[in-house]
């Protein structure tokens, strides 16, 4: 979990990701922010995560990060 | 338009970039901002689709920054939607298609008078694109032969508007293949192309920055064992190194040797540092017979058992160069650490572990960029090489007046021209030791700024026994009634300690005052490294008057003769 924090840091730096519960909602993070995730992780994890992924419920918080990361076969 | 939003001394604080594009570049101006590498940018991205309303409307909103900084990233299916129609097999006109390019440039040509700098990515397609290959590049036909001819008719149409400066978005697409287009983040978020292609084109962008500010680097060090040949020389013998054909290791030296005489020919300086018996490794230069590089392409060298810190920082100090223009090539982990401790200043690049690498690694190097090229540059090696000779004659002269009258200098003055801007402006732009404003200005704007009324610009040649330093001084004055400012006093590092700078100052205080000023300011700005013009300055003013120039402490010395060329107003 710690690495996710630190790709979300690179993102946008200084802001309460662990004690977000929804990133977009609350402003931690916008959309254009979210295809930037998708790289990262990609490159970080290699993964390749589909277009019809690629939406804001999937990664609104740490927990539906990890578990879309879990779908394919990476555990945090 | 103005010289920048920043004031003309725009790199000291955050350069203004407006990103116009008909697909969305906000990842991109993000991805800018984010780079830690100087100069600090402050990016915003206009609506995408919006390409010539901004380009031909200075009032537009987008414009509102009064950026210093315009990109313009287009994707030629939907710049030119002739071209957008053949790529989709729809009979097209090809005349109509280049007409749309021309219609492109001309707006890119109106935008350019409004800001500094514009830099235009040129068009490209998405590598998964496979058009018709038997007809792709057949003339009048194919997707390919309209996309290259599109991309030479806007090189053309911008050529003589230097402030419009064209990337190679090819080069960095060929890097990364089918990767460099994302078509899901097309289909989420209208943005073309892939992290990796925005974040080289952001490395690039950034390169091409650098350059444009002086800020690129002017010097390489290399390392001899393993990193100029293969082997040990000291150990093994000359017989012994790897270096050239037939070895296959020594091909790779080879082309590495090749490829560092190809950025000594255009300007950067080459040095050694090593540790080696330096008679015996000079020797190795000059005679092994596939050695590609020679003494004569090094302007100096530390061959010795000293540490590299500490060569490093003579090299600089012979050199008169800071060791912030340093590039430091080295294949031991450990001189690198030691450099990368004691000097993080210089620029200590991994070495790639493959001698097959080592070509393409210094080739794929972004940091020697530069706004133009000239004779300075191409022959900086030889004039480097002059002034160690100077140095050996100061020695044996008997005193610095003796030395300097035996050195037969000369200073040639024109006014600023067409013909001299670039390395006018170049001069302003990489100067820092002997710069008195440290105002840094593209081409375009200085010369604007020079044909304001009231304002002129000189620039110095200056010459010598041993060879021509070429265009190594600029001033510029600007005059309102009976004062006149000198508002750039800028000197290469390559002539200081030669009282030339006293024949630059001598001429346009003369010039200042013929042209009716009675009072004569030369106020200095306070850079990190311009102390030695600050210096130089402090002792011209009045007694009380910490600005004001005090002609009885200024003149041409007897030793420096001193031509007037051309100087028919700009």
């Amino acid at each position: 979990m710690k690495d996710l924090i630190a790709i979300l840091n690179q993102i946008r730096p200084g802001q309460d990701f662990a004690g977000s519960t929804d990133f977009f909602s609350q402003g931690v993070l916008d959309s254009l922010d979210l295809t930037t995730l998708v790289a990262e992780l990609e490159t970080r994890y290699n993964v390749f995560v589909d277009v019809e992924e690629i939406v804001p419920d999937k990664f609104r918080s740490l927990a539906a990060i990890q578990e879309l990361l879990a779908k394919h076969g990476v555990t945090l | 338009m103005t010289a920048g939003a920043n004031g003309n001394g725009s790199d000291r604080g955050v350069r203004q970039v407006l990103l116009v594009g008909d697909t969305t570049l906000d990842p991109l101006a993000r991805l800018l901002e984010r780079n830690s590498d100087a100069p600090k940018l402050r990016c915003s991205a206009a609506p995408y689709g919006q390409v010539f309303q901004i380009l031909l409307d200075g009032n537009h909103p987008a414009w509102a920054n009064k950026p210093d900084n315009l990109v313009v990233w287009t994707a030629p299916q939907l710049t030119l939607p002739s071209l957008g129609k053949l790529m989709r097999f729809e009979a097209i006109n090809h005349d109509e298609a280049l007409r749309e390019a021309e219609q492109f440039a001309d707006a890119l040509l109106q935008a350019a008078g409004r800001v500094p700098m514009v830099m235009v990515p040129t068009w490209i397609l998405p590598s998964r694109e496979r058009w018709i290959q038997t007809l792709t590049c057949k003339h009048g036909v194919g997707l390919a032969n309209l996309l290259a001819r599109a991309n030479l008719m806007l090189a053309e149409k911008v050529a003589g508007q230097s402030n419009i400066v064209l990337l190679d978005a090819h080069y960095w697409q060929t890097g990364l293949g089918r990767s460099a287009h994302d078509p899901r983040m097309y289909a989420v978020a209208k943005i073309l192309y892939s992290q990796p292609m925005l974040e080289k084109a952001a490395a690039e962008i950034k390169s091409v920055l650098r350059g444009s500010l002086g800020l690129g680097k002017k010097v390489i060090v290399c390392d001899l064992d393993n990193t100029l040949w293969g082997g040990v020389v000291g150990d093994e013998g000359a017989h012994a190194i790897k270096l050239g054909a037939p070895d296959p290791v020594g091909e790779c030296f080879h082309a590495f040797q090749s490829a560092l005489k190809g950025l000594r020919a255009r300007g950067i300086l080459l040095a050694i540092c090593s540790k080696n018996d330096e008679k015996f490794a000079l020797s190795v230069i000059d005679d092994h017979p596939a050695m590609v590089l020679r003494k004569s392409d090094f302007v100096a060298w530390r061959i010795n058992w000293k540490n590299k810190a500490e060569n490093l920082v003579s090299l600089a100090e012979q050199l008169n160069l800071g060791l912030d223009s340093f590039v430091f090539l080295d294949d031991s982990p450990q001189e690198r650490e030691q450099i990368h401790q004691m000097l993080p200043q210089v620029f200590t690049p991994d070495l790639p572990v493959s001698p097959a690498d080592l070509a393409p690694f210094v080739s794929s190097l972004d940091c020697f960029e530069t706004p133009a090229l000239g004779r300075e540059d191409f022959e900086r090696t030889e004039m480097y090489q002059a002034e160690c000779g100077r140095r050996e004659v100061v020695e044996m002269s008997g005193g610095v007046e003796n030395w300097l009258r035996s050195l037969q200098i000369e200073v040639r003055v024109a006014r600023v021209q067409r013909e001299n801007l670039p390395r006018a402006a170049q001069l302003l732009n990489k100067t820092n030791q002997f710069n008195l404003r440290l105002r840094r200005m593209d081409e375009q704007s200085f010369w604007n700024w020079v044909e304001e009324r009231g304002n002129s610009a000189y620039v110095f040649n200056v010459s010598d026994r041993f060879g021509d330093f070429g265009l190594t001084g600029l001033a510029s004055v600007s005059r309102r009634g009976e004062e006149a400012q000198i508002v750039d006093f800028v000197m290469s590092c390559r002539v200081m300690g030669k009282k030339v700078e006293e024949a630059l100052l001598g001429y346009t205080l003369s010039q200042a005052l013929a042209d009716g000023a009675v009072r004569v300011i030369a106020p200095a700005f306070e850079g990190p490294r311009n102390a030695p013009a600050r210096e130089f300055f402090a002792a011209k003013y009045l007694s009380g008057d910490e600005a004001a120039i005090d002609r009885e402490r200024v003149s041409v010395p007897s030793m420096i003769t001193l031509k007037e060329e051309s100087l028919a107003s700009a």
